[in-house]
């Protein structure tokens, strides 16, 4: 063989660098849940609706909302964790309700189920009825619960995807949308 | 106390049916953009599904989620526009195939490349040593006794 030493180098090297690429690239999906579904919508407006109040059927707009922190959660009465944390987001409500609006979505269920639920449950917060599931797409909800903070600005700062097991869990959630 | 609450309310709704209802899709458009909606529908997966696009998917989310891309095309808007919104919000995961862009263009990129300097490096090693050619090997030197033979029959 004629070849120089330095052309052989290089091809060797140049063969290696891709290998070393793509294993690199293939790499970065090893590990990671491919059922997770991302949340991309963290430092994004959030998505503008009109719903119906559950407890009178009157048109309830996201825009009633502006200027004060949002805490909006997903759920629905045959989700067995939603019914487990509805008594934190309860006392989530009483303790925060002066500094930020707390509003419940119904994903995906009945409204006489949700209505009766609500009823047995004293719930105090604001209850929309999403019959078409439009606002739930609109937020990229893959399943309930999930509870968005969205800040005074109307930015969306985090998601919690399931539900919320102790208060602590809570309280530095929405530490983050405080004034 | 938040499980026994929890066990209540669900006993409580099995009691009276609470399962999901069956939500009725929206009205089909006209034929060629409603097969546009299918055609886009198999390209999104169900965000509450596994694996399975929201147009061949019964969940009533994915329905949902079809309503949204019918919505969109009756808006008049391009299939790109129509990937955006759900790639905007679920990320390429929405997306049945991976777009080729960006990190995963270079999955279909670098296999071809690999594949090239291979070849390459295949085509310059046998250039190299001369080709594939068979080489005749080099004659060796008469012994003594070969000369003397040699000689006899030269007689």
């Amino acid at each position: 063989m004629n070849r120089s030493p330095l052309k052989r180098g290089l091809a060797i090297a140049t063969a290696v660098l891709l290998s070393a690429f793509l294993v690199g690239i293939l790499a970065r999906s090893f590990g990671s849940d491919p059922h997770r579904v991302p949340f991309m919508l963290a430092g994004k407006p959030a998505p503008e609706f009109t719903l119906t109040s559950l407890r009178d059927g009157s048109p309830v707009r996201s825009a009633d909302f502006k200027g004060k922190p949002l805490v909006l959660n997903f759920w629905a009465t045959w989700c067995a964790p939603c019914l487990a944390e509805h008594p934190i987001l309860s006392w989530a409500e009483r303790t925060y309700g002066d500094r930020v609006a707390f509003v419940g979505i119904v994903f995906e269920d009945s409204e006489a189920n949700a209505r009766a639920f609500l009823l047995e449950h004293a719930s105090r917060y604001v209850q929309l009825a999403d019959s078409k599931s439009t606002v739930a797409v609109d937020y990229g909800v893959s399943g309930v619960p999930e509870t968005y903070f969205v800040d005074k600005h109307g930015i969306i700062v985090s998601k919690r995807a399931g539900p919320f097991a102790s208060v602590s869990e809570f309280t530095s959630e929405v530490s983050s949308i405080l004034p | 106390m938040t499980t026994l609450i929890a066990a209540t309310a669900a006993i409580f709704f099995l009691a009276q049916d609470g399962r999901a209802p069956t939500r009725v899709g929206t009205e089909p458009l006209d034929a060629a953009r409603e097969a546009r909606v299918q055609t886009l529908g198999g390209k999104f997966r169900c965000a509450v599904c596994q694996g399975v696009s929201i147009r061949d998917s019964p969940a009533s989310m994915a329905r949902a989620q079809l309503d949204k891309v019918r919505e969109l095309v009756a808006q008049g808007k391009g299939d790109l526009e129509v990937e955006d919104y759900f790639v905007d919000r679920y990320g390429e995961w929405a997306l049945m195939e991976p777009r080729k862009s960006g990190a995963a263009l270079w999955l279909w990129i670098l296999p071809l490349l690999l594949l090239a300097t291979g070849i390459v490096i295949i085509v310059r090693a046998t250039r190299g040593a001369g080709g594939l050619e068979p080489v005749p090997p080099a004659p060796r030197p008469l012994t003594a006794d070969l000369e003397k033979v040699r000689a006899e029959l030269k007689e």
